[in-house]
């Protein structure tokens, strides 16, 4: 066997392992993609208070990670998305900003979110009666009146911590802060979430 | 009840009624979130693509630096010389000693030269 058939028969070995672990990370991706978008949609959903724009947010953040960071190893997926998704949202709410500035200055006001529903229409999945679906409905508006009276920092660790279920470690990596800045920010969150429904949660 | 425990306590109610209005999410934005997740996907592979292509470059690049030098270094001796022009070797015939007399004679050298070319012909 000449030197040239034993290069191509290495390469062509090599390129074949490539293709199976290439498979493999596709499939771990996509497992990973399917358990985060839902709660994904929805923390980017409280946080800009649109469902297309949560939407183009979570698409955005999963081409992202897919197109740069698929290469990591499985554990740092979920802080590197939320990061970016984080980071999304705090784009999306300067330019919201600007934007509103701009039409104040035209005379004209954003459109009210007040019409906008966050319950779908689709039946309960879980075959409660129309007034627990209510109840359970209100406490969620309630909840997420009080999310979005947090500063950022307290939304976000306190969003990531509770409905992510991130740990505190991977709250940090996502947030871009020290773990001891995460634990003061989900605290005065808690606090101050507790303090603002007061009887709702008793 | 301690403040660490009515912290947990209200975590696990927000994650509670967090997880039921994930729950409850529409089948119209259940597709969306699968067409974008497969989008991702597609990426993956186009990056994939890329990085394969990118890793191949140097190696063409060194292929082709090699396959020059080889030609640069023994391209001349596989070259056939083309054929000395006839002028210069009359030129060489010319600077030659005998040469200068040939000069001299140049008439009978000019008669003798067709007739030997007939002269050939008839022998063979």
């Amino acid at each position: 066997m000449s030197a040239s058939t034993v290069v191509f028969a290495v390469s062509l070995h090599s390129e074949q392992c490539t293709g199976a672990e290439a498979l493999q990370q596709k499939q771990q991706l996509n497992q990973f993609l399917a358990e985060v978008e839902r709660r994904a949609l929805r923390i980017a959903e409280i946080s800009v208070r649109n469902r297309d724009d949560a939407l183009d947010l979570v698409q955005e953040a999963m081409i992202r990670l897919a197109k740069y960071y698929a290469g990591r190893s499985r554990h740092e997926w979920a802080p590197l998305f939320y990061r970016i998704l984080q980071n999304g949202i705090r784009d999306w709410h300067r330019r919201q900003k600007v934007r509103n500035r701009i039409m104040v200055w035209f005379g004209r006001t954003s459109p009210s979110g007040d019409d906008y529903d966050v319950v779908a229409q689709a039946p309960d999945p879980a075959g409660r009666t129309p007034d627990e679906q209510l109840q359970a409905h209100e406490a969620m508006q309630q909840l997420e009146v009080a999310i979005r009276a947090l500063s950022g920092r307290q939304r976000e660790a306190f969003m990531l911590r509770t409905f992510e279920g991130l740990a505190v470690a991977g709250t940090a990596a996502a947030m871009g802060c020290s773990e001891g800045s995460v634990k003061t920010h989900y605290s005065r969150a808690v606090h101050s979430i507790r303090k603002q429904l007061g009887d709702h949660w008793q | 009840m301690s403040e660490q425990r009515n912290e947990d306590l209200s975590a696990d109610k927000a994650r509670e009624l967090f997880d039921e209005s994930v729950s409850r999410l529409d089948a119209a934005t259940l597709s969306r979130l699968n067409k974008g997740r497969h989008d991702a996907l597609e990426r993956l592979q186009h990056a994939r693509l890329a990085q394969q292509w990118r890793r191949w470059v140097p190696a063409t690049g060194i292929a082709a630096a090699v396959l020059l030098t080889v030609m640069v270094t023994r391209g001349p001796g596989m070259i056939v010389a083309p054929d000395v022009p006839a002028t210069v070797t009359d030129f060489e015939i010319l600077m030659d000693e005998e040469g200068l007399e040939m000069l001299e004679d140049l008439e009978f050298y000019s008669w003798i030269d067709p007739a030997d070319f007939e002269g050939a012909g008839s022998v063979g």
